[in-house]
């Protein structure tokens, strides 16, 4: 049985509201794996995200007819907005290139974003670092890669030397393109996916459930329960309105931003 | 004014009665790191709404661009965060 359950159950709700077990570390031995891998709620939930991906864009596009239904004209928008506004919108004709691409990120992201918000699954896959990095470091690749294959090592030139800048300043802003460019950008890509993610679901946590814990309480403490059970549990539904814009919103910039990297490997003139 | 003179002055002879402040010191810089990105968003979406205000036209590109600052601005603010939890 699944031991936080076991552990929870030895908490006596009444006469300590918060409690902790006291052994926390056995509570992350995990104990389902396949092939002596561990599997976790975020593997688990990572999976789905990818079968949800792969479901709505097959089953919207199997049969492809020139009057859509209404499932496929909902998937349409989703797939048109990606490839008009982010890949050729920003990349130019050739974005249809890697428009598979950005259409897969983005839907992973935006699923995965999604799940901090629906009922049964109140976790943000993409609030474990793991799942970012990739995602960023997969970006990374990919725009070293064809900035080196469009323009050779004149890619490197062109970013530790620019010519667009007096010849007295250019070894500062090389060195300030060139961190830029290797560094801060993947890194900052992550980072801004997961901090915000982490910041949400720990908003939505305290405040959600602290409100909960004073609900509960109210024969205890009846001023300080019903006040602060009401506001925080109030502020914590608003605060998961406001996750839900979040969460598009960071898919979205996350595509937006790649596509914009990759643009500037295609097109290295400033 | 006096309210407030009075306020900050009870809550530092409560800290000194106690022992001196204590605390940490990641909420504090937190809160020093907020500030920047706070008035730098500002800046930017401020800056697109006037430049929508003025030429509706081009609204949507200057949407996208505007994404494109709040992003770069605001990474900032989150990088802060992320030293709160882990410092």
């Amino acid at each position: 049985m699944d031991p936080v359950i076991l552990a929870v159950e030895e908490c006596d709700f009444v006469n300590e509201p918060v409690c902790a077990p006291e052994n926390v570390s056995e509570l992350f031995v995990f104990e389902t794996t396949l092939w002596n891998t561990p599997i976790t709620r975020t593997i688990f939930l990572m999976g789905l995200a990818a079968l949800i991906v792969v479901g709505v864009l097959y089953f919207a596009y199997r049969k492809p007819s020139l009057i859509r239904s209404k499932f496929q004209t909902a998937v349409d928008a989703l797939t048109g907005f990606v490839r008009d506004e982010v890949a050729i919108g920003i990349i130019g004709p050739e974005g249809i290139k890697y428009f598979p691409y950005l259409l897969s990120i983005f839907m992973f992201i935006l699923v995965g974003n999604l799940f901090e918000i629906t009922p049964l699954i109140n976790f943000p896959i993409t609030g474990r670092m793991a799942i970012p990095a990739f995602l960023a470091v997969v970006t990374y690749v990919i725009f070293i890669i064809v900035g080196f294959a469009k323009n050779g090592f004149g890619y490197l030139g062109g970013i530790v030397w620019p010519k667009s800048v007096p010849w007295y300043m250019r070894w500062l802003v090389g060195l300030i393109e060139l961190i830029s460019y290797f560094f801060i950008r993947p890194f900052s890509l992550a980072v801004r996916l997961f901090a915000n993610m982490v910041a949400g679901h720990v908003m939505l946590s305290i405040l959600l459930v602290s409100g909960f814990v004073f609900l509960m309480n109210i024969p205890e403490i009846p001023v300080k329960g019903v006040t602060f059970g009401l506001l925080w549990f109030a502020l914590g539904l608003a605060i998961l309105v406001f996750e839900l814009m979040v969460a598009v919103l960071q898919a979205y910039i996350f595509t937006l931003l790649s596509a914009v990297y990759i643009q500037s490997s295609v097109h290295p003139e400033h | 004014m006096d309210a407030v003179l009075a306020l900050v002055n009870a809550a530092t002879v409560l800290a000194q009665e106690a022992g001196g402040i204590t605390g940490n010191l990641n909420v504090v810089g937190y809160g020093l790191a907020a500030i920047g990105p706070g008035i730098g968003v500002g800046i930017v979406a401020g800056n697109a709404v006037q430049a929508m205000a003025r030429q509706p036209e081009v609204a949507g590109m200057l949407r996208v661009t505007m994404f494109l600052g709040i992003a770069f601005t605001e990474a900032l603010a989150l990088f802060g965060l992320l030293l709160f939890f882990i410092g």
